[in-house]
């Protein structure tokens, strides 16, 4: 079924619907909100935020647009406000291993081992990117979006996108050589 | 050129952005800088790290809180609707005045004055409350005389001009 159709039946009061819809955005958007806060229980209950907000929003949707870059906007929006709030810079993420390691597959035990520890650098690096940029860093980085798609789901013009952008990278990637540097001096 | 200045392009440079001139310029400064060269390859590596993060999936149990949200707010719709019957508009009304005027008197600075104030009304409300009660009181210890004459007066009328005895 198309997406408008969805979300018109949505608007009527269909809850088998709103479960299409679900099932469709949630894992984009959980791992999104994952992505930005790092914590797993704290993406749970952003997801659910987020979708509470999209339920009372929908009837707001205007049809001519794209619904995937809507929502995002929306998530986008949300994930930035709560970060305000609550300032999640000054709390730890979760331990990359908990969650995230399960799927990695490398033939050399040794590149893998390089892998991970870059990783997990990256990881925690992520909370040292001011809100604004981390999420641009993921949309591009993480979610593969063209920078065209990040500039329309973050409502700015492409030349600013693409700065913040490579910020962000610089940023990640400064941390990344300072830890590979001291572990080698090590 | 600066290595600062190298520094911004080396996003562009990763992903085959810049033009031909700016692209030599960069390739000339990393085989000559060790520096930069180190940074350009946490830069790849950072970007490779991104891009293999795995993405999650989502639990059954957050997604029985997402799909229940409908049936969530409704049920909030409902809890709540009895508050907008219109039998419960005039006691809602007095109730908001009611919480506006203590909201008033309780965040009001000069409240000690208010306090004062209210302390003298309700003193000459009593006086006047005990003066009314002494008037009733005398009242009624007369009500036994006038009920006396009242009685002899009735007794004295004469009707049609009274009777011959």
């Amino acid at each position: 079924m198309q997406i408008d159709n969805i979300v018109k039946e949505c608007l009527d009061g269909s809850e088998g619907a709103w479960c299409m819809l679900v099932n469709a955005y949630s894992k984009r958007i959980f791992n999104m909100a994952y992505q930005f806060a790092g914590s797993f229980e704290e993406a749970e209950d952003l997801t659910q935020d987020i979708f509470l907000k999209l339920h009372s929003a929908l009837s707001k949707y205007d049809f001519k647009k794209d619904f995937r870059a809507w929502l995002l906007t929306l998530s986008k929006n949300y994930l930035i406000d709560q970060y305000r709030k609550t300032k999640w810079e000054k709390k730890t993420r979760d331990e990359f291993d908990e969650h995230l390691l399960a799927s990695d597959t490398e033939e050399n035990p040794e590149i893998g081992l390089m892998k991970e520890e870059n990783k997990r650098i990256v990881w925690s690096a992520l909370n040292s990117l001011p809100s604004e940029i981390r999420i641009t860093v993921i949309l591009r980085d993480i979610q593969g979006k063209s920078y065209e798609e990040v500039a329309e789901i973050m409502s700015l013009p492409l030349g600013t996108v693409k700065s913040r952008i490579n910020r962000g990278r610089l940023q990640l990637a400064k941390i990344l050589k300072e830890k590979k540097e001291i572990e080698n001096e090590v | 050129m600066k290595c600062e200045k190298i520094e911004e392009l080396l996003s562009p440079y990763l992903e085959d952005e810049l033009g031909p001139e700016e692209k030599r310029l960069v390739q000339e400064h990393l085989e000559s800088c060790k520096e930069c060269r180190l940074l350009f390859s946490s830069l790849e590596e950072a970007r490779r790290s991104l891009f293999d993060f795995p993405e999650l999936e989502v639990s059954e149990h957050l997604a029985e809180r997402l799909y229940s949200i409908p049936a969530q707010k409704k049920r909030f719709r409902l809890s709540f609707d009895f508050l907008l019957r219109p039998s419960l508009q005039p006691v809602l009304a007095a109730a908001t005045i009611f919480l506006t005027l203590i909201s008033f008197y309780a965040f009001n600075p000069n409240r000690k004055a208010i306090d004062k104030s209210i302390d003298r009304q309700f003193h000459l409300g009593l006086n006047e409350v005990e003066k009314l009660y002494a008037k009733a009181e005398s009242f009624t210890s007369n009500l036994g005389e006038y009920k006396d004459n009242f009685l002899v007066s009735l007794k004295n009328i004469k009707i049609f001009g009274g009777t011959e005895e």
